[in-house]
């Protein structure tokens, strides 16, 4: 019998992580650009969240901040790629062109878990704010924290808002233009500057919301955004390398996987294997690459011509 | 005296080491264009190997098979390093073996990591390598057999037999190491070698044409680097006496050896080790200045990156090339120009 609380962790990651793979691969799509700062710029919203919660606010406030805030950053990213890209750089050059930004913004966020933990005594390294989520009392004497619907259905939302906002209206498919030839859809006319730089904008915000609801279940550190980039990885190699959506599922399929595989495991082989949760994501993402190389994405591609 | 001297000591180390992580990933990138940012992976492993082997041979050898290396460590190292004092050549095998399995273990992990570069696309293989170390070092962090975990080890000196100068001896070892690794780099890309890594790199489809076996060449050259990675990163753990895996971050073993080729110059090694010389003692400028900070409520050191950040993005915008660009490689006419050569 599997725990509630073990429940609740999969559910959450599994969502949190499915937007964050999203989020990644949409990026990528866009300037076929790794973006290294990715995770950090995801998990700076937290001390935003825990900003929030010091004011006394309860820490869901910090959702429209957080995706604000991220979107903003990921907006002078893309400002300065497109710079250094218009400059004739090479892919390889922007791709450490990102790395500025993971050094800077990880400072940053460094630099301001020091100032809260210097000025106001309280803990801004390996916290969690889960004392300051509602729970919902079910039957049989459980609670369920509040992060769990609220994941659920933040996330589900974000996706049908986002997909309905690329296949109904025209900036969205607009968007698909730019996605699938940078130069014909600037020949036909749209601004594939504002189009990229929007995007990229709305994937950073959406981000910044996974990042802000994190630490209401697990514990933050300024060093999360590090751990984290491997399952945001291992989710985007299972998805499939380019498919948006797959990477949604390989998110799912990677916070399900990281969970209860290694509780079955630990089931089976003692508790001691626990502490090597965080592996498994790559070891799936290793026998993804030698079983199913093109993912979900190329799976469901495969499906389709048939 | 002693703090300059520690200081001094402190920057030829870093510069040494580095100077050979910055080699390897200008073999990798600069010359052959492949992109790996898990440079951190074979060093982890050179640092791992050096944790597990020299101490745990060296209790063998002694026949003090009855203290564990990892639980007994400080005992087992004062033991070992009372012996080996006393045993020079006991030592310098030590450290042979060491160094040969560790260059061994690693170029085979690089053969083995060209696998998914044969799968992945160029940016995908350097996120994988990237996950992959970081995969290596969670694994290291947790498991306390191997080299402690979290808290680390230390380890044995194996330059202990000579006595008062064997931090000495050791840098000496670091310096001749890195110019060992420069002059073998230097000759490689000098030569045809080097040519046929920079076609690789230029056009990868025109190098099958002319039936050169580029994932064999992009293999082989993995493991070579991993090697000369894996020895740089047990250098390192020599140096400093101890395994603390926890410590071998990304941005310090992967992403500054990259920035230190970047703005050195990429595809070529002088650039690189001009790179490696003008950060390392950046570094250690901030970390000796961070005394006089203290009344500041953060980390000084903090502002460390961020210094770092605008300077790479100067870099960047200003010098995209690095502070010395590439040069186009010199190459012997196999024969005098003709009449007609001199006259175009």
């Amino acid at each position: 019998m599997i725990e509630f609380p073990v429940i609740v962790t999969a559910v959450v990651s599994s969502f949190l992580l499915g937007l964050l793979a999203m989020g990644f691969t949409l990026q990528y799509i866009t300037l076929s650009v790794p973006n290294l700062a990715y995770g950090t710029i995801a998990f700076f919203t937290t001390y935003v969240t825990l900003t929030v919660t010091l004011l006394g606010l309860p820490p869901y406030v910090a959702l429209p901040f957080a995706f604000l805030l991220a979107g903003s950053i990921s907006f002078l990213l893309y400002k300065f790629m497109a710079f250094l890209r218009n400059r004739g750089m090479p892919l390889t050059a922007l791709m450490i062109s990102t790395l500025v930004f993971d050094f800077v913004i990880g400072a940053i966020m460094n630099i301001y878990a020091d100032y809260i933990s210097y000025t106001m005594k309280v803990f801004a390294r390996m916290f969690s704010l889960t004392e300051n989520d509602f729970s919902v009392s079910l039957p049989g004497g459980l609670h369920m924290p509040g992060i769990l619907p609220v994941s659920m259905l933040a996330s589900i939302l974000i996706v049908l808002i986002f997909h309905t906002a690329l296949v109904k209206t025209k900036f969205g498919i607009a968007m698909r233009a730019v996605m699938e030839n940078y130069s014909m859809a600037g020949v036909q006319g749209i601004n594939t500057e504002r189009v990229l730089g929007f995007s990229w904008f709305f994937v950073g915000g959406i981000a910044g919301i996974a990042g802000s609801l994190y630490p209401m279940w697990f514990f933050m550190d300024p060093t999360v955004g590090t751990v984290m980039f491997v399952s945001i990885f291992a989710s985007c190699v299972v998805g499939g390398l380019k498919s948006m959506y797959g990477s949604l599922v390989g998110g799912i399929v990677i916070g399900f996987s990281e969970t209860f595989v290694t509780y079955g495991l630990v089931g089976v082989f003692g508790t001691w294997l626990w502490i090597y949760k965080s592996i498994t994501p790559m070891l799936i993402a290793a026998i993804s690459l030698m079983v199913m190389p093109q993912g979900f994405g190329g799976l469901v591609s495969r499906l389709k011509e048939r | 005296m002693i703090g300059i001297a520690v200081i001094v000591s402190g920057v030829l180390m870093f510069c040494c080491v580095y100077a050979i992580v910055t080699l390897s990933v200008n073999l990798q990138y600069g010359y052959t264009g492949i992109s790996n940012l898990g440079l951190y992976l074979p060093i982890i492993i050179g640092v791992l190997t050096v944790g597990v082997l020299p101490g745990r041979l060296a209790l063998a050898v002694y026949g003090l098979s009855n203290l564990d290396f990892v639980n007994d460590n400080a005992k087992a190292v004062a033991l070992l390093e009372a012996r080996l004092q006393k045993d020079p050549l006991t030592s310098v095998m030590l450290l042979v073996v060491t160094l040969i399995v560790v260059g061994g273990v690693s170029a085979f992990a690089g053969y083995l990591s060209g696998y998914p570069a044969l799968r992945l696309p160029g940016d995908y293989l350097a996120l994988f390598m990237l996950c992959l170390g970081e995969s290596l070092r969670l694994f290291g962090m947790e498991t306390m057999s191997l080299a402690g975990g979290i808290y680390g080890i230390s380890i044995v000196n194996l330059f202990v037999f000579l006595g008062p100068y064997a931090d000495l001896g050791v840098i000496s070892f670091i310096m001749v190491s890195a110019a060992i690794a420069y002059i073998v780099c230097d000759r490689m890309c000098k030569s045809p070698l080097g040519r046929l890594l920079r076609s690789v790199r230029d056009n990868e489809l025109t190098a099958q044409c002319v039936g050169k076996n580029v994932s064999l060449i992009k293999k082989k050259l993995l493991a070579i680097t991993f090697a000369m990675l894996g020895v740089a990163g047990s250098l390192f753990a020599l140096f400093t006496n101890a395994v603390v895996v926890e410590g071998y971050t990304r941005s310090d073993f992967s992403f500054w050896p990259w920035l230190m080729m970047v703005i050195g110059g990429t595809g070529n090694d002088s650039g690189g080790l001009l790179g490696t010389g003008a950060l390392v003692i950046m570094r250690r400028v901030m970390i000796v200045s961070k005394n006089y900070f203290g009344f500041l409520p953060f980390d000084v050191l903090w502002l460390e990156p961020i210094l770092l950040g605008a300077m790479l993005a100067l870099v960047l915008i200003f010098r995209p090339a690095g502070i010395l660009p590439e040069k186009a490689p010199h190459v012997k006419r196999p024969y005098p120009k003709t009449t007609e050569e001199h006259r175009t």
